[in-house]
This record gives structure tokens, C-alpha cells and sequence, in this order.
């Protein structure tokens, strides 16, 4: 398929899923807070597509990120059904939907960060596995930390459902763990691929 | 040995005629020793020494015997990697020096255990903060003294330029940042899971970990802006030094 072919349907397919769950989400302000970074983020992505082009399979992963998040904000987190389907189906004492998006986050964002520095900034080597889960972990951070000051400045009862520590002390802590182990299966995978690819261009298939 | 650099400093000062030059120049100076290997012996030697005597004196009676040993494991590391790398990875005095100084704040931390240090009792008894900020201070500390060696680290190894040079360096610390506050939860979990989040450094407080990732990337930042700003006035001053940074 071609390339700008399959962006136009990833960018149509995302839209009609937007709007779909913007019609009538649970909650709306807490919709609203949720879509701030992300309507921010397709944003930045349109205005960047000239001057910095993603590879296919980045946008491919932005788009199932993004609309994870989606289904995640229309829902609020804590009561989405498939999360209480899993937390039913594995015993667990919260609705897991949100750990799970974290950990999306950095399994599927890792791949585009480590294209971005790749191709903007030359990394080469052990740096360019190392500096995406780097990355994902601080932007992690920063989210906890956004989170945690948008918690303490809008009412509480909207921070807690927005925040969706759902109870959890370690809730940030756990986040991050999350986000940490998705960039890392994604690096590994990629690091595999890259291997695989090295061995076949030496003239030894696997 | 400051004296020597000074002295030294202000001697090649005169053959160029300005104060203002050799008061510019010093920190240049500091900056770029680190590619010549020999003349940061002395300075090495100093501060290994410094290290020894520190962490003799807080090996002999810390507050906390397994907190003690808990915290030394990773600074301990740290300071054996600096050392073997010190040859084909020179750092610049500066960084060393920054490096040092962090690691011994974070000794004093270790030797009182970081919620009774005297100098945060006593700040917090000048100003009304409610808690011991010792801890706080020292993850301020952290951003805003290892950006500077991180940034160097990057310069060497990876070829960045532009925006990039600054901004990976502050993302690293946060990174590490974050990483602590997991491996801190971790050993809380593990170590002592009754206390739950009143063990370690949180004082109780439930966004303890995220103003600490706050304190750590301010420090961060604000060293990046001082790096950047320090730059901008060399080049004005005399452009010619500008390109052996970089």
C-alpha cells in the first residue's frame, strides 16, 4: 500500500473512532482534560508531517496509541468495561485499563522516539536502544508530575477520577514500571529485528 | 591547589592583557582541561581522597547500619566506573568536581538518614516548611549538578548538536529520576511493607515522588539555562574559543 495512502486512512479511521466516543462520553470534563495532550499531539504531528516524516509503522503506532487513549477518555479509565473484564478474568482489586495504556505507551511510543533520534540527532549503537526507554521513562515522569500538579489545581473529586490512582499508593510508581517495561520489550524487540537484519546482510540466514 | 589555578590562570592572563579576559577564561580554563588526561591527576587524586576520608567517616557511625549499606551500593558503583573509565572517557575537572560534590551531599544524607539532617532541621526550623527539605534539596542537586557531566558525557560520545545537546541531557535526568523513584518504591515494598509510603524519604507526603521527578528536573533545567546563557556570552566575548566545546 501506498505510504500516503495508509496515512489518510489511519488519520480518517482515527477521526471517525474520535468522534464516535466524543458524542457521549461518562464524563465530560474529564474527556476534556484527557484530549488536551492528545488532540495536541495529532496536532503536532500534522503541522511536523512536511518538515519531519515519520516512518509508516510510527504513525501506525501513534494511531493505536492514540486511540486506545481514545476509548480510555471517553470511558474515564477506572470504568472502562474491557478493563473490568480483565480485572474479573485475573482476580485483580482495580480496573487494570490504565496501567495497560501505560504500559501502550511506552511499547508502542518507544519505536517512534528511537526513530526521531535516530534520524534528527545521529545516535548510533548501544545509545540509540538506550536513550528511547530513557526517554519514555522521563516523559513518564513528566506526565506523573503533570498529573499530579492538574490534581492538586482543579477539584478533587474530578483530580481523582482524572488521576485514577483508584486508591493505589504506588500508583506513580507503578505507571512508570509500566511505561519502563513497554520501552523495554519494544527496544528488545527492535534490537532483535535489528540483529536478525545485521546476520542476513553478513550472508548467513537464519 | 585552587591557589595553583588561579595563579596559573591569572599568570597567562597578563600576557593577554585583560582582567575581564582571564576572569572569562577561568571557567573556560576549568571546562576543557578534561582532553588532557595528565593535568587532571592532582586534581583526580584530590578528589578520590576527599571521597575516602567522607566515606570513612560516615562508614564508622551511620544513623541507620542498613540504610547505610542500602544507599552506598549505587554511589560506590558509580565512583569505581568513573575511576576505570577516567582514561579513554576523560571528564572535564568541572564535571568531576560536580560529581563529587553531589555524591557528598548525598553522603551527609546517608549519615543521618536523609529526614534528620541537621542542616534541614535547622532550615526548616528558619523557614516554616513543615518537613525536613534535605532530601528535597538533594534531588534538586541531582539535576542541577550531573546535567552539566551528562551533557559533557553526550558531547563526547554521541555527535549532538543544536537544541538536542541541551535537551537530552535534562530527559536522561529525568529518566534516572524516575527510575529512582521505582527502585525506591521497590525497596520500600520489599524491605519494609507495613510502613508503605511513610518509609523512605516521603515524610508521608502521597506526591512525594512527583515533586522529587520536579525538583530533579528543575535543577536540570535551570543548569541546561546557565550552560546555554555561559555560551551565548563567551561567543560574544571571543568567538574564536567558541568551537573547542563543541
Amino acid at each position: 500500500m501506498n505510504k500516503r495512502t495508509l496515512l489518510v486512512g489511519l488519520l480518517m479511521g482515527y477521526g471517525l473512532l474520535w468522534t464516535i466516543l466524543a458524542i457521549a462520553p461518562n464524563d465530560r470534563q474529564d474527556w476534556l482534560l484527557e484530549n488536551l495532550l492528545a488532540l495536541s499531539a495529532v496536532a503536532a504531528l500534522l503541522a511536523t508531517y512536511r518538515r519531519f516524516q515519520f516512518s509508516a509503522a510510527s504513525y501506525v503506532l501513534f494511531t493505536a496509541f492514540l486511540s486506545l487513549h481514545a476509548i480510555g477518555a471517553h470511558y474515564t479509565y477506572a470504568e472502562v468495561p474491557f478493563g473490568f473484564w480483565l480485572q474479573e478474568a485475573f482476580g485483580l482489586s482495580r480496573n487494570p485499563f490504565d496501567r495497560l495504556v501505560h504500559f501502550g505507551y511506552g511499547l508502542l511510543l518507544a519505536f517512534p522516539l528511537r526513530e526521531l533520534l535516530v534520524r534528527l540527532a545521529d545516535v548510533k549503537g548501544w545509545w540509540s536502544y538506550y536513550l528511547p526507554v530513557s526517554g519514555m521513562l522521563a516523559q513518564s515522569g513528566l506526565f506523573e508530575i503533570v498529573e499530579a500538579v492538574v490534581a492538586q489545581i482543579v477539584n478533587p473529586e474530578l483530580g481523582a477520577a482524572y488521576l485514577g490512582t483508584q486508591g493505589d499508593q504506588w500508583d506513580a510508581q507503578n505507571d512508570m514500571i509500566a511505561a519502563f517495561s513497554g520501552a523495554l520489550v519494544c527496544m528488545t524487540v527492535v534490537l532483535l529485528s535489528a540483529g536478525r537484519e545485521w546476520r542476513n546482510r553478513k550472508g548467513r540466514p537464519q | 591547589m585552587i591557589l595553583e589555578i588561579f595563579s596559573d590562570r591569572l599568570h597567562t592572563a597578563d600576557s593577554d592583557g585583560t582582567l575581564i579576559a582571564a576572569v572569562w577564561r577561568l571557567p573556560e580554563w576549568i571546562f576543557n582541561r578534561g582532553n588532557v588526561v595528565t593535568g587532571n591527576k592532582r586534581l583526580l587524586t584530590g578528589l578520590v581522597v576527599w571521597y575516602g576520608l567522607l566515606s570513612l567517616w560516615v562508614a564508622y557511625a551511620p544513623a541507620d547500619r542498613q540504610f547505610w549499606l542500602l544507599s552506598s551500593i549505587l554511589p560506590g558503583l558509580l565512583v569505581v566506573v568513573l575511576i576505570g573509565t577516567h582514561r579513554f572517557l576523560p571528564l572535564s575537572p568541572a564535571s568531576y568536581v560536580l560529581i563529587t560534590l553531589f555524591l557528598s551531599l548525598h553522603m551527609i544524607g546517608v549519615r543521618y538518614t536523609y529526614a534528620e539532617v541537621p542542616a534541614g532541621a535547622w532550615l526548616e526550623q528558619a523557614v516554616p516548611l513543615g518537613r525536613n527539605q534535605y532530601d528535597r534539596i538533594v534531588h534538586f542537586c541531582f539535576g542541577f549538578l550531573l546535567t552539566y557531566p551528562i551533557e559533557e558525557m553526550f558531547r563526547l560520545t554521541v555527535s549532538l548538536r543544536g537544541w538536542l545537546l541541551y535537551y537530552l541531557p535534562v530527559m536522561t535526568v529525568l529518566g534516572l529520576s524516575g527510575l529512582w523513584e521505582i527502585v525506591e518504591s521497590w525497596v520500600a515494598r520489599v524491605v519494609h511493607p507495613e510502613l508503605g509510603i511513610t518509609y523512605l524519604g516521603s515524610q508521608g507526603d502521597v506526591w512525594d515522588a512527583q515533586k522529587d521527578m520536579a525538583a530533579a528536573m528543575y535543577g536540570a533545567l535551570l543548569s541546561m539555562a546557565v550552560l546555554l546563557w555561559y555560551r551565548r556570552q563567551r561567543l560574544r566575548i571571543s568567538p574564536s574559543v567558541a568551537d573547542r566545546s563543541h
